[in-house]
């Protein structure tokens, strides 16, 4: 680490922990989706008479759960292209 | 990467104007263009998506009459739908995918939510269901600001994601596999106009109903003092 500069270190590090954040941040809430879908197709197949009000509903439900990946999606796009980490090792 | 920046085109008048506004102007033109193509030679098919438009958006309200809403939600819908999937062509990009696109459509709808509430209830009225109790209203005012901010990130982050998928796999495989992930992207922007038009008559509808409840034990409460003064209109003789 010695040979590093300042910058190839926290690129480095920015590096991996966006890494490690995409991956958790994506696999929790797709496995929260695929439980609420579950419960939501059950609820279809055994009243089938009240699917449509379940589908908009699974639908919103869905949207809403998919914005907790979309803002690690968000966080790790900053962290990677616009890292606001670097400008402070040059004051 | 050229997906995420936006570059200035030109300057009109010495605003600066960056692409996202051209390609806005292109989708306003297509939609422009593709509803007056429809009027004149298939008029049967614009009254059908209208009718689509106007069951998407009755899905989601319970109020009895759609008429004030239908304007701004399908507008919504449709403008939201097209700038999604005019990244298929080569060219565009959508305008939907910077995030100042999506901030004013989520502002738009926010206000138009108070705007809609205010016109049913009038001001006092619907202050008055707006900080009931009290100790939220601070909550409340949370509760708008981050629904703006959750309305805008959402289709930003999924419209981008979108294309930038699609260009990692344009630069690793150029043939036959972006195919896939331009298919599946124009799925997800189909799916985010419909959530983003839900979300929109969901929310003014919320702001537009009348509590039932709350009339039941108003009108009860006439009722009685009504009742208490004719009795003592009858004991008094």
């Amino acid at each position: 680490m010695d040979n590093l500069s300042q910058e190839a270190v926290v690129v480095v590090v920015t590096t991996i922990v966006a890494a490690f954040a995409i991956v958790i941040g994506t696999m929790i809430p797709t496995w929260v989706e695929g439980v609420a879908a579950q419960k939501a197709i059950e609820g279809m197949a055994r009243q089938p008479e009240a699917a449509p009000q379940l589908r908009t509903a699974m639908i919103i439900a869905l949207a809403l759960l998919e914005t907790a990946s979309i803002y690690v999606l968000l966080i790790v796009l900053v962290l990677l292209f616009a890292n606001p980490l670097l400008p402070l090792l040059g004051g | 990467m050229t997906v995420i920046q936006h570059p200035i085109v030109f300057h009109l008048l010495g605003i600066p104007v960056r692409d996202t506004v051209v390609f806005t102007w292109i989708t306003i033109g297509i939609i422009v263009l593709a509803v007056l193509l429809l009027k004149l030679m298939k008029p049967n098919l614009l009254e059908m998506i209208l009718e689509m438009l106007i069951g998407v958006v009755d899905d989601a309200m319970d109020v009895d009459d759609l008429h004030p809403y239908i304007p701004l939600l399908g507008s919504l819908l449709v403008f939201v739908l097209v700038s999604n999937i005019i990244s298929v062509v080569p060219i565009l990009k959508s305008p939907t995918a910077d995030i100042n696109t999506t901030i004013a459509l989520a502002l738009i709808v926010v206000l138009s939510v108070h705007v809609f509430g205010i016109r049913k209830k009038g001001l006092w009225g619907y202050l008055k269901e707006f900080a009931s109790p009290i100790v939220l209203f601070p909550i409340e005012l949370i509760g708008q600001l981050s629904r703006t901010l959750s309305l805008s990130m959402r289709l930003f982050g999924n419209i981008l994601s979108g294309d930038i998928i699609v260009a990692i796999v344009f630069s690793i495989i150029p043939s036959f596999l972006p195919i896939t992930m331009i298919a599946l992207s124009m799925v997800s922007g189909l799916l985010q106009a419909y959530v983003i038009t839900t979300l929109a008559a969901l929310f003014i509808s919320s702001a537009v109903e009348i509590n039932v409840e709350d009339l039941r034990i108003k009108a009860e409460k006439a009722a009685s003092k009504k009742l208490k003064k004719m009795r003592k209109e009858l004991a008094n003789g």
